[in-house]
């Protein structure tokens, strides 16, 4: 791993120096031991702060959406993991960046680590560190300390599920390719397409039901990416201001049927949720479905291909129309 | 505040039986913005809408709500009475309390409960209307009429009439369609060929008509009075311009294939002409059967040709063309046999479809009009007739009556009896349908004059034995099962859409039932009207019809399109999208789902910071824009709204429906 971290710093700095790139997006290392912050470099010199561990979980793509639009015409890198580089992608399809203005470098990930999952068993403790080890985790305390744990056991549920940790868009690969040998990620949507309707119901208004409308899961999610968000506007307002129940379904099933189709399932809404909703559920049984009635469908692997929900075919299934 | 005056209709007893008026009316008075409200018995007469017009005025109203019918019936009834009263029209209003609301309710409380709350839905959707105003639009006095059956060329000879140009295209290679392959026509035993003939002739001679034969439409783009479709003119390796139309390229032509026009019972060259009265009298080269494309070998026709009109290096054109109004008669096709079994059909030559019969007993087709057993080319004796064989089949047919069945072959009766007085024909049926002027009088004939026996009940099996075939099936009305040897058994095979009528549908935006026949836009009142402005429909592309029927109605769709044809300029709906560029994100979905193709993406320049940058956004062509709200239903950030149709609009009347 720190081989990789030296690899970021040195092609952040180069290509700062070089004038290939004004702006570098990379990870940099957080307050607390668990956190990593995106970090935007501009001069070389301060490529150094720039970390690469097992924490780094922000997906970067996003924030290109600022900074593209407010600097006509320059180039900026950004350092993109799988499921980064499937949402710069759909970016790339939703109009929202421009390929030529943009140097991806991709990196390989065998997963995150989930903090809460150390806090569960109190590795937390002291913690100042993780680093990965090939199947292993190395916890760093603050005293020197090193604890060595089965990484699997606490990386991301999201990341159990990756069906592409290698980076589908790159100019540059960092690093040897990862095995790909995703968990089934369609069991939790089983499940609940198992209850009937009422229990079905009832589960996702008791979920709904803690949403303080924080709007994380919507600023974090790179297919939300418009301008200004309905969820914004006075007028029309779609949307009451109270945090009730039904505003919440409305806002969630609103905001599921607008990535419909888009969501590239980086699982960044269920993780940055304050209070839990198993957001990513959601949105898989939409993309089961569209897979179910219009074939296999990964959202981001290739933003050439046509996506299923917007292309009208007269083949298409029409399942609804037949009673 | 608004003042919002509310007109409410009894439709005689339609609303007026089940809603209580007063009670709307005295609801309605109460709606915040509602300055007025009143009822009238019939609001669109005349005295109603003079109503209308003196309460705009004497309440000096700004929105106009008519609770009455749907606003397909009587919208524009009462946006010109508003009009007439100095008000835009599009700030009135339509509730339909009665499709909606009355004729599907019985209980009079609940269907006036319903009735107030779409009267408070319209007052909240006209609150937040806005004044609109249409543009005027220049038209393309140009027709393009698709498909050169009966139907196109009457179409064609009707709009070409009237003085204006007329493209005619045709997918074969002659115009004609089916009724050229037909002998006689019921009910009064016209030779189809003699009368539709000179029809064929006209079209071709008229100055104002264009025959595009062999020829396919391949794209078409634009909106009522501007359409611009690109038609391939399919490569016929022939020079039209050369051609004499001798015949010698296919005397001597040596591949031979099933010909289209005599249904499979005789064959073909690879170069021919499909019937010797064809328009034009031109051959083309079916390449998939022509030696020289396949094999690189022969080219027989090219040295036979004296006046050098064969041209194998032609190649397809595409040729982009403007036009007002589209009339579309793509015609009819026979239904597959291949799910019933039982008849056999195709594992003998004696057992035919009702079309393979009209060429038998044709002039001009395979036996010279003798009707002869293509199993051994003798006189049939005894000839069953099947009807309905996948018509009024929901199992493994069509659900529709074919509708012409029951009269041709009444007619193939008469014809046979005509050419073998000592013949018997055997009718099996399910019941025998002749509405229509003389049809009965006719089928009468057959029964009484001509000795046709109806058998009414169905078939259970055909098959062969020596050089016959036997029928078995049952006589319902004794009960028996009966058992016929016949010589020749003719399916009345169900009448279909063509095959590519899925993709007519496409490239026109046009509606189609589930069997593929296309939509019109109401049943009853706008019969050759379709949902795509501008384009009508003639004949059997829209459903079974006979030929006057499909004459008809091409006159009918000639008539509409001359309505567009004959103004220089139409007004556009102003009910279309608009963009709100500050909320577009410029994803362009939009365009991806607009069936008009009226989007399109522009880059704008926008200060951020300071500094100038530029960003894509989507533009709507409103002459194109049909204001059908695909891209509104699209667009996430909302910046998509449908003028008339807006988000406010649709989110007031939400809230106000859900109160």
């Amino acid at each position: 791993m720190k081989n990789l971290q030296d690899t970021i710093r040195e092609i952040a700095a180069q290509s700062l120096a070089r004038g290939e790139v004004e702006l570098v997006i990379g990870w940099e290392k957080g307050d607390l031991w668990w956190q990593s912050y995106p970090a935007f470099i501009e001069e070389e010199k301060e490529a150094d702060r720039l970390i690469w561990d097992p924490l780094c979980v922000p997906n970067l793509s996003r924030y290109l959406l600022q900074e593209l639009s407010e600097m006509d015409e320059k180039k900026i890198a950004l350092f993109v993991k799988g499921c980064d580089a499937l949402a710069f992608n759909q970016l790339l399809q939703d109009n929202r960046t421009v390929r030529e203005r943009v140097v991806l470098y991709g990196i390989p990930c065998d997963g995150l680590v989930d903090p809460s999952k150390l806090e569960r068993e109190g590795l937390d403790r002291d913690l100042q560190e993780v680093e990965r080890d090939g199947e292993e985790l190395v916890l760093k305390a603050a005293a020197g300390e090193e604890k060595r744990v089965p990484a699997k056991d606490y990386l991301y549920d999201k990341c159990l599920t990756c069906r592409y940790p290698n980076p589908v868009a790159y100019d540059q690969m960092l690093g040897e390719t990862v095995p790909v040998e995703p968990e089934e990620r369609f069991t939790g949507v089983r499940k609940l397409e198992e209850l009937d309707y009422e229990d079905r119901f009832s589960y996702w208004a008791e979920q709904f039901s803690r949403c303080i409308r924080c709007f994380a899961c919507r600023n974090v999610c790179p297919a939300c990416s418009c301008i200004k968000c309905v969820f914004d506007l006075q007028e029309p307002r779609w949307l009451g201001k109270a945090t009730e129940p039904s505003e919440n379904a409305f806002y969630h099933i609103i905001r599921a049927y607008h990535v419909a189709g888009r969501c590239v399932d980086c699982g960044e809404c269920s993780r940055v949720c304050p209070v839990d909703i198993p957001l990513q559920e959601l949105n898989r049984k939409i993309i089961l479905d569209i897979n179910e009635l219009y074939g296999e469908y990964d959202a981001g692997v290739d933003p050439e291909q046509e996506a299923p929900l917007i292309t009208y075919k007269t083949d298409d299934p029409a399942a609804f129309t037949e009673s | 505040m608004r003042r919002i005056g509310v007109f409410i209709c009894w439709c005689g007893a339609n609303i007026a039986g089940t809603v209580d008026i007063e009670k709307v009316v005295e609801e309605s008075k109460k709606i915040p913005g509602v300055a007025y409200a009143g009822e009238y018995r019939y609001m669109c007469s005349e005295i109603g809408q003079d109503m209308i017009r003196d309460t705009i005025i004497e309440q000096n109203l700004d929105r106009v709500v008519v609770a009455a019918c749907s606003p397909r019936m009587h919208e524009p009834t009462f946006r010109r009475a508003a009009e007439s009263a100095g008000l835009n029209p599009y700030l009135v209003q339509m509730a339909n309390i009665r499709e909606h609301c009355s004729w599907v309710h019985k209980d009079e409380e609940e269907a006036t409960r319903k009735a107030v709350a779409l009267v408070r839905t319209a007052v909240a959707k006209a609150s937040r209307s806005v004044e609109l105003f249409s543009q005027e639009i220049p038209v393309e006095r140009r027709a393009l009429v698709l498909g050169g059956g009966i139907a196109g060329i009457q179409a064609a000879l009707d709009i070409a009439d009237a003085g204006y140009e007329v493209d005619l295209v045709e997918k074969s290679p002659t115009i004609g369609g089916r009724m050229a392959q037909l002998d006689k026509t019921f009910p009064t035993l016209d030779c189809s060929a003699c009368i539709l003939t000179p029809k064929m002739v006209d079209a071709s001679s008229h100055p104002n008509i264009n025959l595009f034969t062999w020829s396919e439409v391949e794209q078409v783009e634009g909106y009522v009075g501007n359409f611009t479709v690109t038609i391939r003119k399919k490569a016929r390796f022939v020079d039209e311009e050369k051609c004499t139309g001798c015949g010698d390229c296919f005397e001597k032509c040596p591949s031979k294939v099933d010909s289209e026009f005599d249904e499979g019972l005789v064959q073909r060259k690879a170069i021919y002409v499909p019937f010797p009265q064809a328009v034009p009298n031109v051959p083309v080269i079916d390449k998939e059967n022509c030696r020289w494309f396949v094999k690189e070998k022969c080219r027989v026709c090219e040295k036979v040709c004296e006046a050098e009109a064969v041209d194998l290096e032609q190649e397809d054109e595409l040729l982009e063309k403007r036009y007002g109004a589209v009339v579309v008669a793509t015609g009819f096709d026979v239904l597959g046999l291949e799910e019933f079994g039982e008849f056999n059909y195709g594992k003998h030559p004696d057992i035919i479809t009702s079309l393979e019969f009209e060429r038998l007993v044709n002039a001009s087709g395979p036996t010279g009009g003798k009707l002869l057993r293509p199993s051994n080319q003798e006189p049939p004796r005894n000839v069953v007739f099947v009807q309905c064989v996948g018509s009024r089949d929901k199992s493994r047919g069509k659900p529709y009556c074919s509708k012409i069945c029951c009269m041709y072959t009444a007619k193939h009766t008469v014809l046979l009896k005509e050419k073998y007085p000592q013949s018997q024909a055997y009718v099996f049926y399910i019941d025998v349908r002749t509405g229509g002027k003389d049809f009965e009088e006719f089928h009468r004939r057959a029964v009484e004059e001509n000795d046709a026996i109806y058998l009414r009940g169905q078939v259970g099996k055909v098959f062969p034995e020596g050089d016959k075939l036997l029928v078995e099936g049952v006589d319902s009305l004794s009960g028996k099962t009966v058992q016929i040897e016949a010589d020749m058994v003719v399916l009345a095979a169900a009448m279909v859409p063509r095959t590519d009528a899925p993709e007519i549908a496409r490239l026109l935006t046009l509606g189609t039932d589930a069997h593929s026949f296309f939509t019109e836009a109401h049943p009853k009142l706008r019969p050759v009207e379709t949902h795509s402005a501008g384009v009508f429909l003639a004949g059997a592309c829209q459903g079974p019809k006979d030929i006057p029927e499909a004459v008809a109605q091409a006159s009918g769709s000639a008539s509409k399109a001359l309505g567009i044809l004959s103004k220089e300029t139409l007004l556009s709906d102003p009910c279309v999208s608009k963009v709100d560029e500050s909320l577009c994100t410029g994803c362009l979905m939009c365009i991806d789902v607009c069936p008009y193709h009226a989007i399109t993406e522009k880059t704008i320049e926008e200060k951020v910071h300071g500094e100038v940058v530029k960003r894509v956004v989507a533009e709507v062509n409103e002459a194109v824009c049909q204001g059908c709200g695909a891209c509104s239903v699209a667009c996430r950030p909302g910046a998509m709204n449908v003028k008339g149709f807006s988000n406010e609009q649709i989110l007031a009347e939400v809230d106000a429906v859900c109160l």
